[in-house]
């Protein structure tokens, strides 16, 4: 099953997030909990882990773009 | 923006944060790590601690390192230090951190909000300790006597910046007047621990913050918190540097040398994270 993982609102005023890299590549196993990709905001990185476990079939942003809260950022193949 | 450093990646896990952001927010209840926009959230909500927020969200100063929206806050909710006390209690915690925006609309700068809110965790949650991390409630004695009263484990009021700084970074607030803060708490319950913290970042040399311990001591304190300045945003007060975890090692070594109980030196140490190991960390001294 195809489950999409969005991009979380890191702060309250959060319009977008700078994705600065990706942690899993296509066709990497990933853990829920497992850190996936990293957000750049004002203080720090966050380095956003994966909800739920499965495989990354789709990593759907590169490297440095904007994206914005609630936008899917990667598709996982679960069971 | 400047490339972080590889020191300031932290973990993030949307949905801890969603649950205990939801506890809080059906207790009606704010929190300093998303007012401050602390780079520790991630960790301490999904370890299911918080540093609680009194007296509203809304702040009557405007200094320029921090996150906290000036504006006029609203009168204190007389529900909130039971609310606090069961959000406590739901999330197990046994120390509680409470701080404030700084209240400078009320008479009483928010000291019986404080005193009234330590007793309901008191009541409600036996056995857990805490800590007040007040503004300097414009060194108004007879605030400060209530909170003293209320005898929290932890008093701490944080000086923020080194002295040369405090006019650019905190210009409503006043350097002496912060260890006068410290000195009359220590004084009034020497029982009392005393705590302070300030930031490195802001353009501070290392003889300054060698004077700020030396000052921070000589009014009785016993535990220290150094930690990155992190800007909020581009508005606030400019980044001056990225200090090394090497360099908060040496500050740490300072500060135990000059005599303080308890050192938090770490790029994200902030006031209240993990502040339950500094208590411990004095009582092992005992």
């Amino acid at each position: 099953m195809e489950k999409k993982l969005a991009m979380p609102k890191l702060r309250p005023e959060m319009t977008s997030g700078v994705l600065c890299a990706w942690l899993k590549e296509e066709g990497d196993p990933v853990e829920a909990g497992e850190p996936l990709y990293e957000v750049e905001t004002d203080k720090v990185v966050n380095q956003i882990e994966a909800t739920e476990s499965g495989v990354l079939k789709k990593q759907l942003w590169e490297e440095g773009d904007q994206v914005a809260p609630g936008a899917p950022v990667a598709i996982l193949e679960t069971e | 923006m400047e490339r972080k450093p590889e020191w300031l990646r932290v973990r993030y896990n949307q949905e801890a944060v969603a649950e205990v952001a939801q506890l809080l927010g059906e207790l009606k209840l704010n929190t300093v790590c998303k007012e401050a926009n602390c780079p520790n959230l991630g960790e301490c909500y999904r370890k299911h601690t918080a540093t609680f927020m009194i007296l509203g969200s809304q702040c009557t100063r405007n200094c320029r390192f921090c996150n906290v929206t000036p504006g006029h806050p609203l009168p204190p909710d007389p529900d909130e230090p039971e609310n606090v006390a069961a959000a406590a209690k739901k999330l197990g915690l046994r120390h509680v951190v409470l701080t404030c925006p700084t209240r400078d609309d009320l008479p009483d700068g928010g000291a019986e909000q404080f005193a009234r809110t330590v007793r309901a965790i008191r009541a409600n949650c036996p056995g857990v300790t805490v800590e007040t991390l007040i503004s300097d409630m414009q060194m108004n004695t007879a605030a400060l006597d209530v909170v003293i009263e209320a005898h929290p484990e932890v008093l701490n009021h944080n000086v923020e910046t080194v002295r040369a700084l405090q006019k650019a970074v905190r210009p409503q607030a006043d350097y002496e007047r912060s260890l006068a803060v410290l000195r009359y708490c220590k004084e009034k319950d020497p029982t009392l621990l005393t705590k302070t913290g300030f930031m490195v970042g802001l353009g501070e040399t290392e003889e300054q913050i060698g004077e700020l311990m030396d000052d921070v001591l000589a009014v009785g304190c016993d535990i220290l918190t150094i930690g990155q300045y992190l800007q909020p945003t581009p508005e606030h007060y400019p980044l001056a540097r990225y200090a090394s975890p090497e360099d908060f090692a040496r500050y740490k070594k300072m500060a135990l040398d000059k005599g303080f109980r308890y050192v938090a030196s770490a790029p994200l140490a902030r006031s209240s994270y993990k502040a339950w190991e500094a208590l411990e960390g004095v009582h092992d001294l005992h």
